[in-house]
């Protein structure tokens, strides 16, 4: 038909604007992401992070007893957080590595919340140090 | 250690033969230009393109009529205008087809 | 020796440059004898990068540890298959397996192009130079494989971890998709770079992006299958940026891959072509980038090395040329024909794409919101993985919809009286089956039941298709069922290859629904003599074994597992402590159920000097359809790249009239 003006433009305009809707609603009901932080940030956070930072001195404790007990430390910085962890405990954690686990900061103890811990492979592309 | 410098003196002469190869196989050619399809090779692609596409079109209405993804009444609806787009397109090929022989004719030769 | 690999680079590099500068010129200028010698020019980057891959894969393999690389990825108790493959397992090395990939590649373009027609490859050669020459530059000046150290006694050998088949495997299949897709790219901007308004380019990258696409797909599930067996963690995708990095062009590609037929059969869509080729292309570049960099927080944790400004600087130049070059040609892309109707087979392709690419884009988006949060908020963030499950069902259950829908619908325009006809069975057939899928307790997930009534239509339709194209040809022939049946995938070979392709992705959809949505998970604590149940699995622990091999010590737990009064085997999840790495393995127990295709999976959470276990149990059903829809996905794919002789000669006669006249 003559003068018919192609549908493909306001379709893909319609689906643009349908994605976007549904991704605004996701976002406002399920709220931003969880702030990535170091433990020299971690005051003033209330809610929910995810902190990343080295692993320094003993570990104690049992991690599917009472609790896995460890310091964590900026990985180029000074300050420290006590943390204690429940749940699977990857084969690559420990003493030296950098970690990276979900909690709150609760009476000066990071509690995590379990099964969150993750250590970071320490091969493939990492400059020679 | 002279491996490796063999291995090497035999890449670089290899490279170098590759790049000039054009050069020493036709040290004085007869044509240079490069074939690249001119606007009058252009609409006759665009216009291969079309009779193509008509046929193929054609060729799949009927295979999906067979299957019965397309009823007897739509079949009607789109057949008509198909074979008309074809007979269009291998029409506007062969005047072109005409026309591009008329010319060299005129021509006496190569474009 | 390292001399040998370094001049081999500086030459690779030399020609790349050359083809990429003189190829322009020649292009450019209509110069016949040079467009071919920056052809040959391209042959040659390949030859030499192919010197410079056996420098250094002979270094590797005689335990040459006064190569820097080879100190650091090996060690001389590594097996020789690792050693070998260790190539690949560091970033220079990586970056020169993208290089001979990539001139590999376009050695093969050239080459094949130069039968079909070489007037295509005028503005080609340059854009593939100039991909080659940055790898090059990158190769010669700041990341060299050949850097020499005073020559250790043994190296740091290979983690543990990546000491897998799979993982050797994998960075070669990933990397024959990823770079793959530059010859598509290359195409398509040497299309528009010459002005040229034909399919030329599609009809000769068709087979390119389908093998690039089924490499990059079948690279991405060894992958997934690596994280599964060997990390062990009781899943096989992890929403991790290193993951999704792959995952992005593999779906742009996809949706490419469709809209193209939609450019051969009805004219339409050029511009969208051009946009999503480079989409999948600058994904894939980026995905390079995102594991190289570091600069996305990730366990790969591939961390901040000096190449990442210089692949977003890449990056950003090839987004910005592909735009500019697209606006210039705008008016020569403009379509003639319309889409006639919504409900057409153009437009499910077209609703196909857009869902494609928005899941695309939304899973880009997670990937950099660290980054775009940190920039804006100074806060960095990250996104989770309900985020991720969110967008994935929100997109990809209606995609698998689609699959289903697509080829029961006609092209041009499809009646909706002939639409209940042909969709009466497949629905009917998904129905029944979601009824029963509910009355056998499977509305426990709610997405689980709609992905697996949804992925029942797709099979049912394709199933149909199959019955009815066959039927069809029997009619016109007198040979047989299986006859007609082989003729006709013979005949039709990309749509049915196609077809099966898709059976894969329902076969994925499904084995995805059924280990996620309705795998049982328990953990406890177990002394030698108890036992815990897991789906109806009773596991009793029986103590522990250990035993000593040549580079690590392996401690086992015993499992024995019963259903009911049934023993059905000894399974032993365990660690394994290296002992030159210094580093402890996860080595978990899987028990294959053949007939309902479940896994039961076992990991030992915890040794505990008290003689106990943790341990975590998982049932996990269907997932081993999972590895079988890669299989099937290999055999589809190899079914639509097989090479029609007679659509061949037709193409072939299409074009070999542009020469002809000159």
């Amino acid at each position: 038909m003559p003068g018919k003006r192609s549908p493909v433009r306001l379709i893909i305009a319609l689906s643009v604007a349908a994605a976007l809707a549904v991704f605004l609603l996701y976002t406002s009901i399920a709220g931003g992401g969880t702030p990535s932080l170091r433990p020299s940030q971690l005051r003033g956070h209330d809610g929910r992070v995810s902190l990343a930072g080295k692993v320094v001195g003993r570990t104690s404790g049992d991690a599917h007893a009472a609790g896995l007990r460890f310091t964590l430390r900026d990985v180029n910085g000074i300050a420290t957080v006590p943390v204690v962890y429940k749940g699977s405990v990857p084969d690559l954690f420990r003493s030296g590595r950098d970690v990276v686990v979900d909690g709150k900061l609760t009476g000066g103890v990071f509690v995590a919340v379990p099964n969150t811990l993750v250590t970071k492979c320490p091969s493939k592309y990492t400059p020679k140090s | 250690m002279t491996v490796a410098l063999a291995v090497g003196a035999v890449l670089a002469v290899v490279c170098v033969v590759l790049v000039a190869l054009p050069f020493l196989r036709e040290p004085k050619p007869h044509d240079d230009r490069l074939a690249v399809p001119d606007e009058v090779e252009q609409r006759r692609l665009s216009l291969a393109e079309d009779r193509d596409r008509a046929l193929a079109a054609l060729k799949e209405l009927e295979f999906d009529h067979r299957t019965g993804k397309v009823s007897d009444d739509d079949y009607r609806a789109l057949v008509a205008p198909l074979r008309r787009k074809a007979a269009e397109a291998l029409r506007a090929l062969d005047l072109r087809a005409e026309r591009t022989d008329g010319e060299r004719i005129r021509t006496g030769g190569n474009r | 020796m390292p001399d040998l690999g370094r001049a081999a680079l500086v030459t690779s590099l030399l020609l790349l440059v050359y083809s990429f500068t003189v190829g322009s010129w020649a292009a450019w200028r209509g110069r016949r004898r040079l467009a071919e010698s920056a052809q040959n020019a391209l042959l040659g980057s390949f030859a030499a990068t192919l010197v410079a891959a056996a420098v250094l894969l002979a270094a590797l393999a005689r335990h040459d540890f006064s190569f820097r690389y080879v100190a650091d990825h090996t060690s001389r108790e590594l097996p020789l298959g690792y050693t070998l493959t260790a190539f690949w397992g560091g970033q220079e090395g990586s970056l020169l397996l993208w290089l001979l990939v990539l001139c590999g590649y376009s050695c093969a373009a050239v080459l094949t192009a130069r039968r079909a027609g070489r007037e295509i490859l005028a503005w080609v050669v340059p854009v593939l130079g100039l991909v080659g020459t940055f790898f090059a530059l990158l190769l010669v000046f700041v990341a060299s494989p050949f850097a020499t150290q005073a020559a250790a006694a043994d190296g740091a050998g290979l983690n543990p971890s990546l000491q897998n088949p799979y993982m050797a495997v994998h960075p070669p299949m990933l990397y024959l998709g990823y770079v793959g897709l530059t010859v598509p790219f290359a195409f398509a901007m040497g299309a528009l770079l010459a002005g040229r308004t034909d399919e030329r380019w599609i009809v000769a990258t068709r087979r390119w992006t389908l093998a690039a696409w089924a490499f990059l797909g079948v690279g991405q599930l060894l992958g997934a299958h690596w994280a599964y067996v060997e990390i062990g963690w009781g899943g096989y995708y992890a929403w991790d940026p290193v993951e999704n990095a792959a995952l992005m062009p593999w779906l742009a590609a996809t949706a490419f891959l469709h809209s193209v037929m939609i450019q051969e059969k009805r004219g339409m869509l050029k511009v969208w072509n051009v946009l999503l080729v480079a989409l999948a292309f600058g994904l894939s570049l980026f995905g390079t980038f995102l594991t190289r960099s570091g600069i996305i927080q990730s366990i790969h944790s591939f961390t901040q090395s000096s190449i990442g400004p210089w692949f977003l600087g890449f990056i950003c130049f090839i987004t910005a040329g592909t735009l500019t070059l697209i606006f210039w040609r705008l008016p020569l892309l403009r379509a003639k024909t319309r889409l006639e109707s919504l409900v057409s087979r153009e437009a499910t392709f077209l609703y196909n794409n857009l869902l494609l690419v928005a899941l695309a884009l939304t899973i880009l988006w997670g990937v950099v919101y660290p980054l775009l949060s940190q920039l804006v908020t100074g806060q960095a963030a990250t996104v989770s993985k309900p985020y991720y499950n969110f967008f994935l069902h929100a997109f990809g259950l209606p995609l698998l919809l689609l699959m289903g829908i697509g080829p029961l619908v006609a092209w041009r325009r499809a009646s909706l009286r002939a639409l209940g006809r042909t969709f009466l069975w497949p629905l009917a057939t998904a129905v029944a089956a979601g009824i029963a899928l509910l009355a056998l307790g499977a509305g426990s997930s709610r997405v689980g039941v709609i992905a697996y009534t949804f992925s029942i239509f797709v099979l049912a339709s394709i199933l149909l298709e199959f019955l009815r194209g066959t039927a069809a040809r029997k009619a016109l022939g007198d040979s047989g069922w299986l006859g007609s049946f082989s003729s006709l995938i013979a005949r039709n070979r990309r749509r049915y290859g196609g077809y099966v392709v898709h059976a894969a992705v329902v076969l994925l959809a499904i084995g995805v629904a059924g280990s996620s949505a309705y795998q049982t998970v328990r953990e406890t604590r177990l002394h030698r003599g108890d036992s815990m149940t897991v789906a109806g699995n009773r596991l009793v622990f029986r103590g522990y074994e250990t035993s000593m091999a040549s580079n690590h010590r392996s401690i086992r737990g015993l499992v024995d597992v019963y259903r009911g009064n049934n023993y059905l085997g000894r399974l032993k999840p365990g660690k394994n402590q290296y002992f030159a790495e210094d580093q402890v393995s996860n080595e978990v127990a899987i028990r294959h159920d053949l007939l309902t295709g479940g896994d039961l999976f076992l990991i030992a959470d915890q040794v505990n000097a008290d003689g106990s276990i943790d341990l975590k149990a998982l049932q996990k059903p269907l997932v081993n359809l999972i590895w079988l829809a890669g299989i099937v996905f290999i055999g589809g794919s190899l079914i639509a790249l097989w090479p029609d002789a007679r659509e061949e000669r037709r193409l072939a006669a299409r074009y070999a009239g542009a020469t002809a006249s000159l």
